[in-house]
């Protein structure tokens, strides 16, 4: 009997960490190391989409034979999908931040999750179907 | 809760982090557009037409403002890295954020060369 009162008030107090805890500390993990491999992904991105080539000349022609190279359809998708995980993620510090009313905060992180769950199955799909 | 219990002042960390803040939300709100934009790939004529339009002198100032937004996003989360992996490397704090800052406007300046030279010859 009192072991069992020892271990609950443990497990109330210093003893462990809430779930909701534990997924904190691997949000701001996984910010970190996708931040890193964002930071090089994006910036390769945008230099040889904007700077080496000007945008008018990026046209469907100019993907195509991108494209025939599936490293290239690799290294746009994880710029897709790290992307659309890191900012929505960003997106939920802001959401916690600044819509304080329980009833928003649902309606407006629903929405905010959805929206970028279409576009994950939207933007995956175009990489894939792409002739 | 009012905006000036959230905010402490006169520390450059506040301001690097509202800057971040801002520029994360606006590299993340193209991103949902270029996602679109990239879809009409499979009708060429559409996607053609909207990378024309991109080519306007307009949306080209946006474009290098975008340059910027992701710059200094990406340099001051290098800043932020460096100081929760490495808190003793760096030791001064606000020279990091300054240099970061001025590195991301050095190369957005350098980048909106590139990014306006058919505007300023002519060729839009």
């Amino acid at each position: 009997m009192a072991s069992t009162i020892k271990r609950d008030s443990t497990e109330i107090g210093l003893g462990r960490r809430s779930s909701r805890q534990n997924f904190e500390t691997w949000s701001w993990l996984f910010m970190r190391v996708s931040g890193i491999v964002l930071f090089f992904l994006a910036l390769i991105h945008f230099f040889i989409m904007h700077i080496m080539h000007d945008v008018t000349t990026t046209t469907v022609a100019f993907v195509a034979a991108r494209w025939s190279n599936p490293l290239w359809r690799i290294f746009d998708w994880m710029l897709l999908a790290l992307g659309l995980l890191h900012g929505t993620n960003g997106l939920r510090y802001i959401m916690d931040d600044y819509v304080r009313s329980p009833i928003k905060r649902v309606i407006v992180k629903v929405s905010v999750y959805g929206i970028s769950g279409i576009l994950f199955f939207v933007g995956t799909l175009t990489i894939v179907t792409f002739k | 809760m009012s905006p000036s219990s959230t905010m402490y002042r006169g520390k450059t960390g506040q301001w690097a982090f509202v800057l971040h803040r801002v520029t994360g939300f606006l590299v993340f709100m193209f991103i949902l557009l270029h996602i679109v934009d990239v879809s009409t790939l499979n009708s060429p004529h559409i996607y053609n037409s909207i990378h024309r339009l991109y080519g306007n002198v307009f949306l080209r100032l946006f474009e290098v403002g975008l340059l910027f937004a992701l710059l200094y996003h990406a340099l001051n989360g290098l800043r932020v890295v460096m100081i929760d992996f490495f808190p003793k490397v760096i030791k001064n704090e606000k020279g990091v954020f300054l240099f970061m800052l001025s590195l991301a406007v050095v190369m957005t300046l350098v980048g909106a060369v590139f990014i306006l030279k058919p505007f300023i010859t002519g060729k839009v």
